[in-house]
């Protein structure tokens, strides 16, 4: 009965293992390599001034959204212990990651001049045109289109642009600030036209996610108008982004200012539209329908689906608190040195690996067949965690976790060496070798779990309270210790049992010893 | 030869007899030496701390037959302060990287000096490597480790005191404490520099050194029960401990060392992969310290916490070495039996004749009973 129990084990460890490793190899999984393995560049960023924590969440996610516009591969962005580390593998560029997330991230408002097309010839190709309306929106704007929809107290109306998630738009704004706009048939004054983008003090050619171009005046002023409580909301069967206006001269007053200028089409807001800036781009562009907003409150309605209407909601929130961040730290690794470090890791590795083989063989003999195959399945075993996990969440091996992984070597073979080392003791001091290895078991099993524990915990210590590579080495080191329970459980526990008790080992010498043979005896 | 082939062959078997608790100041010695060594050079020259620590910016460039003054002339022409400038050739036989650290610069110099450094080397900008770290960030990483150790050192002596007993925690944590000293001590003697990668490696340290000192313990508890009967010193308790986990313990060192000299010996001294050099040095110091300590520090230092329990109070003193200790280890053939240090029993008014006799009449009821004959099949 037992033995039957032993070799179900076996063979349900070995299906899991096997089943689990070829799932991710046909799901084409394998373990992400961090950055100082494959090159690339790395910024870690420390808020500074005052923050909270939700205000960081969202730093988190306009970033992520900045990165993903320029099509990093499995970019890596971490909030961690109250600072952000960005981690972008293959951007070879530092100055390019850098002013991927290093921009400031405010949210500018700024009264639109002119809009339209821009001439599509300089290089700029117009991103994201399927979006429903947007293209007879190119017409300037004199009062919104008739989708837009007037709601009682207080409510700007946009032109129906698509507010968007933000475009990191440098490239095809810098492109864009020289190239002519063609021109639209509003009166046109002669514009000077500034040079950056992102200068509040110009006058500059903007862009938004669909090409359409504005032509916006300076700032009139910043996200710092709102609250930090955009939500969107389904008011009267369309989505709509309402936030809170700040009271005193920085909030309400000024708001109201410009809403005045621009409902009464004044010469700094002849279009009447209020544009929302961020990065250089805009976001949203609604035309002010209002000249006092009293309720404290400002809307935005239009054709908004849930997604762009939650976009929305975010930078307004984004806008009202950035964020301000000092590069703490900077890093490129070149690709080269990268690939180097990890073929080196990785030949010592083996070469480690097979002197410790080599070592346990001279030692235990026989018995190192079961440290071969446990290590073999537990190695199958992390390598399918691992990848699993590089998958889903993200996880990258660095040179850290490959140190990790190395200590664990030692801890794994480890439990074999207590286990097999009380076996001796116990065959020593005459028992036959069945009965030595159960006994033996249950005496290094409690070991082995306190030992792994200790080293368990150290690993979630670690991970919860450190940041960087030392995270990378706990989480492996973490895992390892896991695995290590999980192999001498199930299959050390089953493998040696069932070897103990056959009976052509009975009375042979295992471990060095002779043991004694049961038949003898009686 | 003879003499280390016949200690070897006992070592295998489990057969030593070395009485650890009887000489334990020379344990203890040693490592007042070498912590005294240590603080001296702690105070003296401190730690190399590396940029991470410092605050600064640090270039790697493939080091195409550049020296020294090219790379002082490359920091003048950018207006760096060079005087105060590491430079370092990391040379493997696969590729040499020259490493420039400096203090902090702006963005623009950072970038000037990368590229200047890419027309030196010839080589393509992206193949100069760039790190800068504000100087805020390295002491706010210190910080986080510092508090991550302090709430470790509370979890595990809860762990430890709640699986075995609160003496043996405090002694656990007591030889760790000792393997970090050492190590740092080790770390400031020679000038090894102190990198992010160091600060995980003796968090390494730490996990190992407890994980060796929990073995040795699990096992002396367990003998603590199986002596409860037969009136014993806990310094015989503790011998006979440590002697049985000896075997294990050197196989587990050599075992999870190899992989470590692997890496520094292969992957950095050969293939020159110098990021795997400061893991590998600082674990292959940890390693050894932990294995030292829970032998020489962790275990004698229990016998001294627990030898005036009343339990083996009337015993204090008395340590059974050589054939006596072989005895109450359940060892049938006493002849292979080395006596190692006779001149200890004198310490009590016991003869050795006596003493063997008592340990031999107590051990019998312990261990040498005949294994039970199976029971016949029906």
């Amino acid at each position: 009965m037992n033995k039957r129990r032993h070799i179900v084990t076996l063979v349900l460890l070995l299906i899991i293992v096997a089943s689990s490793l070829t799932a991710n190899l046909v799901a084409g999984n394998k373990p992400a390599l961090g950055l100082d393995l494959q090159g690339g560049a790395s910024v870690t960023l420390q808020p500074e001034g005052q923050y909270d924590a939700a205000g960081l969440d969202v730093a988190v996610e306009i970033i992520r959204q900045r990165v993903d516009s320029i099509g990093v591969a499995e970019p890596e962005i971490i909030l961690q212990g109250g600072t952000i580390v960005v981690n972008l593998p293959g951007v070879k560029d530092q100055q390019q990651a850098l002013d991927i997330i290093g921009r400031t991230g405010e949210l500018l408002l700024r009264p639109v001049l002119e809009t339209g097309m821009l001439d599509p010839n300089p290089s700029t190709t117009i991103a994201g045109s399927t979006t429903d309306n947007s293209v007879t929106d190119t017409v300037p704007v004199a009062g919104g289109p008739g989708s837009s929809r007037f709601i009682n107290t207080a409510t700007t109306v946009p032109d129906t642009t698509v507010p968007s998630t933000d475009v990191s738009s440098s490239v095809p704004v810098t492109a864009s600030a020289t190239p002519s706009v063609v021109a639209t048939p509003a009166v046109t004054p002669k514009i000077e036209i500034g040079d950056d983008p992102n200068d509040p003090t110009q006058t500059v050619v903007l862009l938004d996610k669909n090409g359409i171009a504005y032509v916006v005046g300076p700032a009139g002023a910043s996200g710092k108008v709102f609250k930090n409580d955009a939500r969107a909301d389904v008011q009267t069967g369309e989505w709509t982004v309402v936030v809170g206006l700040r009271s005193g001269a920085d909030g309400d007053v000024l708001w109201n200012k410009l809403a005045a200028a621009c409902f009464n089409k004044t010469e700094q807001c002849p279009t009447g539209q209020l544009a929302m800036v961020l990065d250089g781009t805009v976001i949203s562009a609604p035309s002010v329908r209002e000249p006092e907003f009293t309720g404290g409150t400002v809307q935005i309605s239009g054709a908004f689906t849930a997604e762009e209407a939650r976009d929305l909601a975010k930078i307004l929130e984004f806008g009202a608190v950035p964020v301000r961040f000092g590069v703490s730290q900077a890093q490129t690794v070149s690709a080269t040195l990268g690939s180097d470090s990890l073929r080196a890791a990785i030949i010592s590795g083996i070469i480690g690996i097979l002197l410790v083989l080599f070592l346990l063989i001279a030692y235990y003999r026989l018995m190192a067949l079961f440290i071969f195959a446990g290590m073999t399945i537990s190695i199958a075993l992390l390598w399918s965690v691992i990848s699993f996990l590089s998958r889903t969440n993200g996880l990258a091996l660095s040179l850290s976790g490959i140190a990790g992984i190395i200590v664990s070597i030692g801890i794994a073979v480890d439990s074999y060496i207590v286990f097999f080392e009380r076996i001796k003791d116990e065959i020593r001091v005459g028992k036959t070798l069945k009965n030595s290895a159960v006994r033996s078991f249950e005496s290094a099993w409690r070991t082995i779990v306190a030992a792994d524990t200790v080293s368990f915990l150290c690993a979630a210590v670690l991970w919860f309270l450190t940041v960087g590579s030392v995270r990378g080495f706990a989480f492996f080191l973490g895992i390892s210790a896991l695995t290590d329970l999980v192999i001498t459980y199930f299959f050390t526990r089953s493998a040696v049992l069932l070897f103990a008790r056959s009976k052509r080992v009975q009375g042979r010498k295992i471990l060095g010893i002779k043991t004694i043979n049961p038949e003898v005896l009686q | 030869m003879k003499t280390l082939i016949a200690g070897l062959g006992r070592l295998y078997r489990g057969e030593t007899t070395f009485d650890f608790i009887g000489r334990r100041m020379i344990g203890f010695a040693i490592s007042i030496i070498i912590i005294v060594l240590g603080a001296g050079s702690l105070l003296i020259q401190s730690l190399e701390l590396g940029i991470d620590f410092r605050g600064g910016v640090a270039w790697e460039v493939p080091a195409n037959g550049l020296t020294e003054q090219d790379a002082r002339k490359v920091l003048d022409d950018n207006n760096v302060e060079s005087l105060n400038a590491k430079i370092q050739f990391l040379t493997g036989t696969e590729l040499q990287v020259m490493r420039v650290q400096v203090g902090d610069q702006t963005q623009e110099v950072r970038l000037s000096v990368q590229k200047s450094f890419a027309e030196l080397a010839k080589v393509e900008v992206e193949e100069v490597s760039v790190a800068s770290v504000s100087s805020s960030w390295g002491r706010s990483i210190t910080e986080k480790a510092l508090r991550a150790l302090l709430i470790f050192f509370v979890v595990v002596s809860l762990y430890i005191s709640w699986r075995l007993e609160w003496k043996m925690a405090a002694a656990a944590i007591i030889a760790m404490a000792h393997d970090v000293i050492i190590s740092v001590g080790v770390y400031s003697l020679f000038g090894f520099e102190v990198t992010p990668a160091t600060v995980v490696a003796f968090l390494t340290i730490l996990g190992f050194s407890l994980y060796d000192t929990v073995v040795v313990f699990d096992r002396v508890q367990e003998n603590s029960k199986k002596f409860a009967t037969t009136r014993q010193s806990f310094a015989n308790i503790a011998n006979v401990s440590t002697n049985e986990v000896l075997a294990r313990s050197l196989n587990t060192t050599l075992a999870s060392a190899l992989p470590v000299v692997s890496l520094l010996v292969v992957g950095s001294f050969i293939l020159g992969a110098k990021s795997l050099e400061d893991f590998a040095v600082a674990l292959l110091v940890g390693m050894l310290a932990g294995t030292y300590s829970s032998i020489f520090v962790a275990v004698p230092l229990l016998d001294l916490f627990k030898q005036n329990e009343p339990k083996y109070q009337p015993f204090k003193g008395q340590i059974a070495v050589g054939v006596a200790m072989s005895k109450l280890m359940g060892h049938g053939n006493v002849s292979r039996v080395l006596v190692t240090n006779s001149s200890k029993l004198n310490a009590s008014s016991v003869t050795d004749e006596e003493l063997i006799a008592q340990t031999t009449q107590r051990a019998t009821t312990v261990l040498t009973h005949p294994p039970r004959p199976r029971k016949k099949r029906r």
